[in-house]
């Protein structure tokens, strides 16, 4: 078993660098520079595939193998590190009609469900991917996908609470103790609105699947802006949190919980709650761009990886919830600290536990700029 | 009585012609002004223009060459200039004046929307403040760590004056996102430098001063106005070291031999000389602190958000490219007058 990487270092750094690499440019090239989309995996259109992902959501073997047994030349990347950034990248190509580098990306399903709305996705080869059936069910034909033709989720998780036992110094059990003043300075959130206003709100007794309207997520706002303005929150961070958690910069912060499994193996005072008042679930899911001919290499790889075989080798690495059904046998079989994941309730969370998390419901454009908006000026940005 | 020969010619109404074409068509050209056929027809024109001014400098007579000459000199600059700067400046100026017609409209139209700089004015009026308090200190901080450092090792280096200005800029090929994560892990709260105040007792009286925040430094203010001052010192030390090398050891003694005190001595001959150096310096810290993201982003705290932060998320995030434009622009500007205001006041214009 590979050890597990340092997701989040990785992430800040390669993530800021393509911040300083692209933001200038992209903006005062907007007219000029489209001709640069076409060199991507060379070999014949079908053959070949690109996937883009977020840094180390895969095994080491998984790629090679899939390789050795099609033939399929394939380019996997991790430069997705974050969904916003990302989609301010393939913005000026796609918004022109012209083709990213990409075949596939996996962007979380709010920001998937924008590619599908601006037409951005295609329809996936679906009658060449019999695996699909082994999609989990409750995955299937979600609201802004209602066939469920243009997205197959990667990875689902969970988000919640971590804590660093050493600091807090003893159980944190829901969102209110985020809130204690005990641990003032002490808190992260992340920036990632969905997750860090869901919590919240949950937290206020609201039930983020219904809500549509900013003025109905209005209190959350309030209270982040109130414990931000009285010092609460130390930091608002993306992936990278979890250097302060294992550090002890944070006490306690909103987290995922596939990080919070990786990161237990070496710091056994990390814990991970889903809070009293319940945890977000969400997905990344991939779609397959616009331009992008590699119909046959893309049924293939989606293919391959529904194969429960397969996706149960990704989730021994990456410790999230596979969306395939059936991993949790394969895991099983594969013995040794796989056979561990699969008894862990975060990966294969009971009936009890999934009835109190909640998935976002969807924005409309004007709404989802009033939330963002609002969280921007919270985080300080 | 002739009058005295020019030392400046008058401007050759040919050169400077040629000079404005080719910089407006490379603006033309770089702003997206033209496309299609008209572009390859301005890229020729510009071409031949510049085939032109050479046939005439090489095959013309005297006369003609020396008053093409100076233009011949200046034509990379400016080409460069209006390429690379002017263009970008134009295409950001539509920019900061546009408004999207949707949120995910890519290509925002020209609407003379003035709103996005009252926008930039208001709701960022925090981080401008903060942006230019935060690199103030920094740089005042940079003159009062920098100015010693390179005075002693000017006048007290001898031998190894190269050798003790490696070693200060030799920490700095470290690449800026490096250090800056570094000094995050030597501020946290477990980490080294808490302990040690901790220690010796320190943390309670700086605690009393706000310099900590309930027994913190990392994500406080402190953390990112002393990331601001570590990362730009180099650029205060080195335009020092050059302007005080520079400076005679025997006018200080010709200062004392006049009854001058040490202090003296330094207050009205060598802190006069060295002022293009601390000037110089300043610019090269204020500049890039005031729109520095890095060390408020992994040194600071959701209150310590600096223009920089603000511009990025912006652009990156909200995708709002009008309003990033327009608080770019009114960082430049800002930024312009405070350094014609700074000069004025240093009487150091030549350098501007």
């Amino acid at each position: 078993m590979p050890t597990p990487m340092n997701r989040r270092e990785f992430l800040i750094r390669s993530g800021l660098m393509g911040v300083g690499a692209m933001s200038i440019p992209a903006i005062l090239s907007a007219c000029g520079a489209s001709d640069t989309a076409s060199d991507t995996t060379g070999g014949s259109p079908g053959r070949s595939l690109y996937f883009e992902n977020w840094p180390a959501y895969i095994d080491e073997e998984t790629v090679k193998l899939f390789m050795a047994a099609t033939g399929i030349e394939m380019k996997y990347t991790e430069a997705y590190n974050d969904n916003n950034e990302y989609f301010a990248k393939v913005q000026p190509l796609l918004a022109k009609g012209d083709k990213a580098d990409p075949d596939l990306i996996a962007p979380t399903f709010w920001m998937a469900s924008r590619y599908v709305k601006l037409g951005w996705a295609q329809k996936l080869p679906l009658d060449k991917i019999p695996n699909a059936a082994n999609l989990r069910p409750d995955l299937k034909n979600p609201a802004w996908d209602p066939n469920g033709e243009f997205s197959l989720p990667w990875q689902t998780g969970i988000a919640g609470i971590a804590y660093n036992t050493k600091i807090t110094g003893r159980e944190i059990k829901g969102m209110a103790d985020l809130f204690a003043p005990e641990f003032k300075g002490k808190i992260g959130m992340l920036t990632e609105m969905r997750d860090t206003m869901g919590l919240i709100l949950m937290g206020e007794g609201k039930n983020i699947e219904t809500i549509s309207t900013f003025d109905e997520a209005a209190v959350g706002f309030e209270k982040l802006e109130k414990a931000k303005s009285d010092g609460q929150i130390r930091s608002f961070t993306g992936n990278d949190y979890m250097d302060d958690l294992n550090a002890g910069n944070f006490a306690a912060c909103v987290a995922w919980s596939g990080d919070v499994v990786q990161l237990s193996r070496d710091n056994p005072d990390i814990k991970f709650v889903i809070p009293e008042e319940g945890g977000t679930s969400w997905y990344d899911t991939m779609i397959w761009l616009t331009g992008s001919e590699n119909s046959d290499a893309v049924a293939q790889w989606i293919n391959w990886c529904y194969d429960p075989v397969n996706a149960a080798r990704i989730t021994a690495f990456v410790a999230y919830m596979s969306p395939v059904a059936g991993v949790k046998d394969e895991l099983v079989k594969l013995g040794g600290d796989a056979a561990a994941i699969a008894e862990s309730p975060l990966l294969f969370p009971d009936e009890a536990t999934l009835s109190r998390l909640q998935t976002w419901g969807p924005l409309s454009e004007d709404e989802e700029a009033k939330f963002d908006e609002a969280f921007a000026k919270i985080t300080g940005a | 009585m002739g009058a005295p020969p020019a030392v400046t010619r008058k401007p050759d109404a040919v050169g400077l012609g040629v000079m404005t074409g080719l910089g407006v068509g490379m603006v033309a050209l770089g702003a997206g002004w033209v496309s299609g056929p008209w572009a390859v027809l301005v890229a020729v024109a510009m071409l031949t223009v510049l085939v032109l001014l050479v046939w005439a400098g090489v095959g013309g007579g005297l006369e003609v060459r020396r008053a093409i000459a100076p233009y011949g000199l200046l034509k990379p600059g400016i080409l460069w200039l209006s390429l690379f700067f002017l263009a970008p400046l134009w295409t950001m100026a539509v920019m900061s004046l546009s408004s999207k017609k949707s949120r995910f409209d890519f290509f925002p139209s020209f609407t003379w929307d003035w709103s996005n700089y009252s926008r930039a004015l208001t709701d960022f009026a925090p981080q401008f403040g903060r942006s230019f308090l935060y690199a103030g200190i920094a740089t005042v901080l940079t003159i009062c760590i920098g100015y010693p450092l390179a005075y002693a090792v000017a006048f007290r280096g001898g031998r190894l004056r190269n050798v003790l200005m490696g070693l200060i800029v030799v920490p700095f090929f470290t690449s800026y996102l490096i250090r800056t994560l570094a000094w995050g892990n030597l501020l946290a709260d477990a980490g080294p430098v808490v302990a040690a105040l901790e220690a010796i007792r320190l943390d309670g009286p700086l605690n009393w001063l706000g310099i900590m925040d309930n027994g913190r430094l990392l994500n406080t203010p402190t953390a990112v106005i002393g990331g601001l001052t570590y990362n730009f010192l180099p650029f205060m030390v080195l335009p020092l070291y050059v302007s005080l090398e520079k400076i005679d050891p025997r006018l200080v003694d010709a200062a004392q031999d006049l009854y001058s005190s040490a202090a003296g001595a330094f207050r009205k001959v060598v802190l006069p000389l060295s002022l293009p150096g601390v000037f110089a310096g300043s610019l090269l810290v204020f500049i890039p602190a005031a729109g520095d993201f890095v060390n408020a982003q992994f040194l600071g705290n959701p209150g310590t958000t600096m223009i920089g932060n603000s511009i990025q998320d912006q652009f990156l995030r909200q995708l709002n490219y009008p309003l990033a434009s327009a608080m770019s622009f009114v960082l430049m500007i800002i930024i312009s007058v405070a350094v014609l205001l700074y000069s004025r006041y240093l009487d150091t214009e030549d350098l501007v």
